[in-house]
């Protein structure tokens, strides 16, 4: 009996593991992709295009978890079997950038299209004057406002607010501790602060990268601002706290009144049947500002088709493929001249997101952002409990930026010897 | 208290508050286990944009969740492969575990001990230190995208060896004699003899490696590109994307996905909590 068993495994075993491939003629260009299922369609769609017009070359797109798209790739990276082409996001690209595990695209004439991108997300592409990807998809973040919260404290949702002071002034009005609604929540760390902090005038690097700026004065200002939401005016409902309700949760509840977010919460919140607008991000003494986030499409160094892989970049990157992408999912086009393709009636969000990518500020383009997200995220934390002053926690956190910014250093100098 | 009184008074209020007491705690403590369960399949009866409505039952349940997981995003084969692998990893890793251990318990050789310390001590070895030279290993191989890229590297169980072997020393070496004495070889004394006795242990190896490979993520996740071998852990993991998580949907499927778990622990729990309690004690 025990061996019947046993032979039965093993013919199983043997029987599933002798699944053919099928062998493709041309040019085959791997591409692991972290699409949700709506924007893969599109994407599909778009690949039967880019099959049309270029006979011998075959794209293959395999959809990856986004949670499982980093480990991932590492793996890949170090046993030399990336695919041609993966989806990375912006923060990402750096790192994998500067330990040389990405192709420079500028050879192939990306140089064409450069001028067509929104420069902003662009920008995420570009470290030490070399190309390394095409944005396939740029956002920054937004001020979400509750219409039926503002109309039941007697605000008018056609006149959000357009400073930080009239920001204030409209959340006090909005927030009833009794009924638990607050007029904002919010997150903490250190992306999520960045419209705060640039809005201030601050940074977080020094423009010439060489040195931490978040203990300067800007920065120092636009957090303290954001503490104060919480600690001093009393219009933020605790959502960044553990065990406090997020902010989008709040938000889809009604206990929050405004939150940041961006076009990828519109959909979710039209299906909860929310009544909600969307504005720019308060000016502060530095005039508007917001956070860029997105994705890339990157090619690997050991891609054997860099040339034809660039071409499926930019044909994605692509004035027609952008408006097709902008008009069925409601999403930013990377390429400005897509822009008059909108149709803004059926996306009436859209063009306030694409309004608020003028005042886009990108992270510095460092391999160790991820880490000084780690670093910076505990005392922001400190600082928003009121355990620590602001300027005390910001100095700390400058001095672990500070070995962030050596550690590369010393890499960059390993990987050019 | 002492065993005669017990006889003599048979009723006694004392003991009727203990047990009382004794299901209150027990139940409390049943219901904070289920509640995250019963949450899971009220979200997954929920419409999707109001799994964070708060209220306990959906206002209007729906089984469309539960339709979409199979019929959209492919779950049928995510099971399939989910099943080919945990079965055939389990089955194989307690086939190999208990040889192993049935050597180590009741064999001779050259060095035993010292190659037995060696094995334990691996397991010391953070198991996230194996991805990437496994990886690198499997490719070499040529084995990518295949079930045995999944299930072949998990099949030395270092745990599973360790319990076994402890538990087969505790069978009296004269039963193993007396087997010998009547003509029985290495086979007949593994299958016939020492694998049943330690069958409660032998059952709980298997559930415990079911569960795991039932469960693994990341290395399935890594040695596959092709969504027709994703296993239900990578199928989960696609219902969060960037920036939204589809709550009802991979609510939905997961209250499937602990199905099989669940009844394979539902008619092996007898084996299950004899094997838990059986290798605690040496006697």
């Amino acid at each position: 009996m025990r061996y019947l068993v046993l032979a039965v495994c093993v013919t199983a075993l043997l029987a599933c593991t002798c699944a053919k491939e099928a062998v493709k003629e041309g040019v085959v260009i791997t591409v692991w992709e972290t699409y949700n299922s709506e924007e893969r369609a599109v994407f599909l769609e778009l690949v039967d295009r880019f099959h049309e017009v270029n006979s011998g070359i075959t794209i293959e797109a395999v959809n990856i978890p986004f949670d499982g798209l980093e480990p991932k790739i590492l793996t890949s990276l170090a046993t030399q079997t990336a695919p041609d082409v993966a989806r990375v996001d912006v923060g990402f690209l750096p790192k994998i950038a500067v330990r040389g595990a990405l192709h420079p695209l500028d050879e192939y004439g990306v140089e064409s299209i450069k001028d067509e991108i929104r420069p902003v997300a662009l920008s995420s592409c570009v470290l030490d004057g070399k190309t390394y990807g095409m944005p396939d998809q740029v956002n920054g973040l937004c001020l979400f406002f509750n219409v039926d919260l503002f109309k039941a404290a007697g605000l008018d949702p056609e006149t959000p607010p357009e400073t930080w002071e009239e920001f204030v002034e409209y959340a006090k009005t909005i927030t009833d501790r009794d009924k638990g609604v607050f007029g904002f929540g919010m997150r903490n760390s250190l992306w999520w602060s960045l419209p705060f902090i640039y809005s201030f005038g601050g940074d977080i690097l020094t423009p010439d990268m060489s040195r931490c700026a978040l203990a300067d004065e800007g920065a120092v200002a636009g957090f303290q601002f954001k503490v104060d939401l919480y600690a001093k005016h009393g219009v933020e409902g605790g959502a960044w706290r553990s065990g406090g309700i997020r902010d989008d949760m709040g938000f889809q509840n009604g206990k929050y009144a405004m939150i940041f977010n961006g076009p990828w919460a519109v959909k979710g919140l039209q299906q909860a049947g929310i009544d909600f607008g969307v504005a720019l991000i308060p000016s502060g003494p530095a005039g508007h500002a917001t956070n860029v986030g997105g994705n890339n499409l990157v090619v690997f160094s050991t891609s054997e088709h860099p040339r034809e892989a660039t071409k499926f970049l930019m044909f994605i990157a692509s004035r027609e493929s952008q408006a097709k992408w902008a008009n069925e999912l409601g999403q930013i086009p990377v390429n400005v001249l897509a822009d008059e393709l909108i149709d803004f009636d059926s996306h009436p969000y859209l063009g306030v997101f694409m309004e608020q990518m003028k005042y886009a500020k990108p992270r510095p383009q460092i391999g160790g952002y991820p880490e000084i997200e780690n670093d910076v995220n505990p005392e922001m934390q400190a600082a928003l409990d009121g355990k620590k002053p602001v300027l005390a926690a910001m100095k700390s956190a400058c001095e672990k930026v500070g070995v962030v910014l050596a550690d590369e250093e010393a890499l960059k100098a390993s990987f050019k010897e | 208290m002492t065993g005669s009184e017990k006889t003599k008074r048979p009723v006694q209020p004392g003991r009727w508050a203990r047990t009382a007491v004794l299901y209150v705690v027990l139940s409390a403590a049943a219901i904070v286990v289920l509640f995250p369960f019963a949450w899971m399949i009220m979200t997954a009866l929920k419409q999707p944009g109001t799994e964070f409505d708060p209220e306990f039952f959906p206002k209007q349940p729906t089984l469309e969740n539960l339709k979409r997981v199979f019929t959209e995003f492919g779950f049928v084969r995510y099971f399939l492969n989910s099943s080919i692998v945990a079965v055939s990893s389990a089955l194989f890793a307690t086939l190999f575990a208990s040889l192993a251990a049935y050597a180590f318990a009741f064999k001779n050789f050259i060095l035993k001990e010292k190659v037995f310390a060696v094995i334990i001590a691996s397991m010391m070895v953070p198991g996230l230190m194996y991805v990437v030279p496994q990886f690198a290993i499997i490719n070499r191989l040529g084995w990518m995208n295949t079930y045995r890229a999944m299930i072949v590297p998990h099949l030395a169980n270092v745990f599973g060896l360790f319990l076994l072997r402890q538990y087969m020393t505790t069978i009296p070496k004269s039963l193993i004699d007396a087997a010998r004495i009547d003509g029985a070889n290495d086979f007949q004394v593994y299958g016939r003899i020492v694998v049943p006795l330690a069958l409660p242990v032998v059952a709980t190896l298997f559930l415990l490696t079911f569960q795991f490979h039932w469960s693994n993520f990341l290395w399935q996740l890594i040695v596959t590109n092709k969504e027709s071998l994703y296993t239900v852990p990578v199928g989960l993991s696609m219902f969060k994307q960037q920036h939204e998580q589809l709550y009802a949907l991979k609510m939905a499927a997961s209250a499937v996905s602990i199905v099989p778990i669940s009844v394979i622990f539902v008619f092996a729990q007898r084996y299950f909590i004899e094997g838990v309690t059986k290798g605690a004690i040496k006697e």
